[in-house]
């Protein structure tokens, strides 16, 4: 039995512990925001914050979430309408197809956290997702906006 | 009768003492039922709703796999209606189709075809870049008769003369007084116009030509939109097939013991190849499905699979075999000639200075970032369909093939937001193999392909070798060129520049088939643009020419040049040398560069749309690249949303750049080996450069598209950019470390 919380809800799980977070999430959860894009930890569509921290919930099973506070992007903005990172991507017109795009702004709303002040090249070091329709420039634009959000310049 | 069926439509109600009308239900039904395919012609208009509170929602009929139609197209309806366009919503129509009547010529034998609406094909297909192009005159024209029939209700109901009335932002003005269109549209929907609604000419737009962020925006930042793969249908199971990976392979035999003992796993089916011919090309794949209660015991049970494969026919198949069968290819001489003038042979002889060179570029997958999905649930007396593809009656069309004694009022097929298509989603195949599930056990499947299924199982862009000669005269001038494209599937630039501005040329081709290959985002030209963007520059480097002036003094000196085919007709040098002209100028052409700094420039026209893109490199004395700087533009006729424009362009770019930088499929044994995003390279946002600028011409042109236009002169832009850089020229795709190893060389 693994127990954790989403979204600040509690959750209990019986099954089978090598399934990977995001299957129990899509699946059982119902909480399809977290894409399924690779399976193998590279593309980034699943991302999801374990503890406040970006993880690719296709490669983290059931077993290693007991006691976590997962959040995803349902939960993201928590009380407010939107959190800064979606504010900026609904700004800047990020999204084309938008499907790697909650997983975009997980991992740049966790990636903020820690380069509250990003430079170009940071984000180029530290900021993988794959977003097939390759809406870099807009997106990167959004990082530089949400920064300035999260930083109370705007 | 007439007003009859019209009624029928009209679902009317009162509401806090406000008259509810939505009008007409047929747009926006959620049942199956035949009504809503008939009728088109008798109400407001098949796209529009319109409440009491005056809500407008704009209905769309084409999918949008990211391209931004489900925003562009309701603008062309709101500019005509004259609405305010922050305010209305818009929403995916239901399929509309209709029994194949032969009035759609493109409609061959299919047995449904796309719904007609005032006598022409309601457009229901992404790709081509045609949903505007096909779209731009009649959703103008529908608002325009919404409008119309909205005035003659007012002018009814007042008793005043239409000439009285005018419009604005949802409301009927009548002198110092207004009345909603939501009052209206009850009565509006009863009324016949007897004249034919007036359009506005483009300095009258309003909503035309204005940049809009895209409607969606707000689900996707929130993750609530929906997509086929988050789709759900009460009893459902979930299906992960394992197919057989060689080309034109087969199951031999399998054995399912061990798959059945995985707890949740429900059931264990053949999936037949379909078609059953080996000689033509797969779009099923023979294989197993596994059917379980969720997506990771089926996918738990397929690893358990025992399979032996039957490998085929290829399975002595990788690239090196390829690249060989085109040197006997070529060798061969047995090519078709395309396109022929002048004396090619005689001018490359008399030649002052002459360059053969040959380009080659691998298969490349779609790799569409939600992976190929179905759902479907086969009942005795109903089919429902959720599906993302991209032209809506193929989705029924195809399924129609495996669910024989089912007629089209029997389906309810629901097209969702595709997670990107590129070409791939045409193809029905994951939604056709959730029907063959589906039927076999009974109650609702869901497939998703895993991303190995996806890469091994493509509709692959085909691989080609590009040969060239060509021959300058004493003044530089290319006055020989002969373009050989060999290829593995049946494609020729025919008349790309610079066919028609060499006065002797030949175009020939050559190909053989090995791999499933499809349509991929620009198709033939997305190659074609790097072969002969990068010919073109090697012919001004050996003239000693600045390859920007090259090309425009190309254009200048020609002038128009026929251009037949799909999607246009003739290619205009002006406009060429307009987008050139405004790339060039945002990258700052000409001016003095750091030391290991190049700059490349290229051109091309895609199914009518212009588009150029001049890129800025650093190269490191250890052949680390950099792209500093990318400018594309792009003038595809009238920009209907110009922010969109712009978002297509700099995807479309950026999407070149990572084709070219390190996409590639591997071939070993007869199958596809890099299957996965660890070994199919795709760019992330460090390959993206920090600059870019991108620049839609404004015009009122009719419009074509801008989907793909953006893509095949980027790969030739930075591959140009390369060699002004460092000297080398890339002449094989993907570029990964060949820089590294020629610096090092």
């Amino acid at each position: 039995m693994v127990k954790f919380t989403v979204n600040g809800k509690a959750h209990i799980f019986n099954g089978d512990e090598e399934m990977p977070l995001l299957w129990y999430l899509r699946d059982n959860a119902k909480l399809t925001g977290t894409k399924f894009g690779c399976g193998i930890a590279q593309c980034g569509a699943c991302t999801v914050h374990i503890g406040g921290a970006a993880q690719r919930s296709c490669s983290v099973p059931m077993a290693a979430v007991e006691g976590e506070e997962i959040t995803t992007i349902e939960g993201l903005a928590g009380a407010e309408r939107l959190h800064a990172v979606q504010r900026a991507w609904i700004d800047e017109d990020v999204a084309q197809c938008g499907f790697c795009q909650s997983g975009q702004i997980m991992a740049v709303a966790s990636f903020l956290k820690d380069y509250p002040t990003p430079t170009d090249d940071e984000i180029d070091e530290n900021h993988t997702n794959l977003c097939r329709c390759a809406s870099y420039a807009r997106m990167r634009k959004a990082i530089h906006t949400a920064a300035r959000y999260l930083r109370g310049e705007m | 009768m007439e007003n009859l069926n019209r009624r029928k439509f009209l679902q009317v109600s009162a509401a806090a003492g406000a008259l509810v009308i939505s009008a007409p239900s047929i747009s926006f039904a959620q049942s199956a039922n035949s009504d809503r395919y008939r009728n088109l012609d008798t109400n407001l208009g098949f796209y529009l709703k319109i409440d009491a509170d005056n809500t407008v929602t704009i209905g769309y009929s084409v999918p949008d796999d990211g391209t931004g139609v489900s925003t562009a197209l309701p603008m062309l309806v709101a500019e005509e209606l004259d609405v305010d366009f922050d305010a209305v919503g818009v929403e995916k129509l239901p399929p509309l189709y209709k029994e194949n009547d032969g009035s759609n010529p493109r409609g061959g034998d299919d047995p449904y075809i796309n719904q007609t609406y005032k006598g022409r094909s309601i457009h229901q297909s992404t790709g081509g870049s045609q949903a505007i192009r096909q779209s731009y005159e009649m959703l103008r024209q529908a608002g325009a008769e919404a409008r119309a029939l909205l005035m003659k209700a007012a002018s009814e109901q007042l008793g005043v003369s239409m000439s009285d009335l005018n419009t604005e932002n949802g409301y009927v003005l009548i002198g110092s007084k207004k009345l909603s269109y939501g009052s209206l549209a009850a009565k509006a929907a009863d009324v016949k116009l007897d004249f034919e609604p007036k359009l506005k000419t483009p300095d009258e737009y309003k909503i035309i030509g204005t940049d809009q962020g895209q409607k969606v925006a707000q689900d996707v930042a929130t993750g609530e939109q929906k997509y086929c793969s988050d789709m759900e249908l009460p009893g459902m199971l979930s299906a992960v097939i394992a197919r057989c990976p060689y080309i034109d392979g087969l199951v031999k035999s399998y054995d399912d013991t061990e798959a059945l003992k995985v707890p949740g796993v429900r059931h264990i089916i053949r999936v037949n190849r379909i078609p059953e011919d080996l000689s033509q090309q797969k779009y099923i794949a023979d294989g197993v499905a596994v059917i379980a209660d969720n997506y990771w015991a089926a996918l738990k049970g397929r690893e358990a699979l025992e399979i032996e494969w039957d490998k085929g026919r290829w399975s002595h198949v990788d690239n090196a075999w390829i690249d060989d069968n085109f040197n006997k290819l070529v060798e061969s001489g047995k090519t078709n000639i395309r396109l022929e003038h002048g004396d090619f042979d005689k001018a490359y002889a008399d030649a002052d200075k002459t360059l053969e060179v040959a380009y080659d570029q691998p298969y490349w997958a779609h790799a569409t970032m939600e992976t190929p999905c179905g759902l479907v649930d086969v009942q005795s007396d109903k089919v429902i369909v959720y599906a993302g593809n991209q032209t809506v009656v193929r989705v029924m069309n195809d399924l129609m093939d495996v669910l024989p004694g089912y007629s089209h009022d029997q389906f309810d097929v629901t097209i969702m937001r595709i997670g990107s298509g590129f070409g791939r989603k045409f193809i029905v195949d994951a939604v056709t193999e959730a029907a063959i599930c589906s039927k076999a056990v009974g109650k609702p499947v869901k497939v998703i392909w895993t991303r190995e299924d996806d890469l091994e199982q493509d509709f692959y862009n085909p691989k080609g070798r590009h040969v060239f000669r060509g021959g300058l005269d004493k003044d530089g001038k290319l006055v020989a060129a002969n373009y050989l494209h060999c290829s593995t599937d049946n494609d020729f630039a025919t008349h790309a520049f610079p066919a028609h501005h060499v006065p002797n040329y030949r175009g020939e081709v050559i190909n053989s088939k090995v791999l499933p290959s499809g349509p991929w985002r620009g198709p033939t030209e997305n190659v074609a643009g790097y072969a002969m963007q990068s010919f073109v520059d090697e012919m001004a480097h050996l003239a000693g020419i600045c390859p920007l002036k090259y090309r425009l003094d190309m254009f200048r000196e020609t002038g128009d040049t026929p251009h037949p085919g799909f999607s246009s007709d003739i290619m205009v040098a002006e406009r060429f040398i307009n987008v050139l002209t405004m790339a060039a100028k945002n990258a700052g052409w000409g001016k003095e560069l750091p030391e290991g700094h190049g700059m490349g420039v290229a051109s091309f026209m895609t199914f009518g749309g212009y588009a150029a893109c001049v890129v800025e490199v650093k190269v490191d004395s250890d052949g680390t690249l950099t792209i500093i700087n990318a400018c594309g533009a792009a003038d595809p006729g009238i920009a209907i949303n110009p922010q969109g424009c712009r978002a297509q362009i700099e995807s479309g770019t950026l999407d070149g750049f990572s084709a070219a930088l390190g996409q590639a499929i591997a071939i070993e044994g007869g199958r596809v080996v890099n299957n996965n995003f660890d070994s199919y390279e795709m760019a992330r946002i460090g390959a993206s450069p920090h600059q870019f600028t991108a620049e839609v011409a404004r015009n009122t042109i009719t419009p074509k598209g801008l989907g793909e236009m953006s893509l095949p002169p980027a790969i030739p832009a930075l591959c140009n950019a390369i060699y002004d850089a460092c000297g080398v020229r890339i002449r094989k795709l993907p570029i990964a470390d060949q820089l590294e190893k020629a610096m090092k060389g």
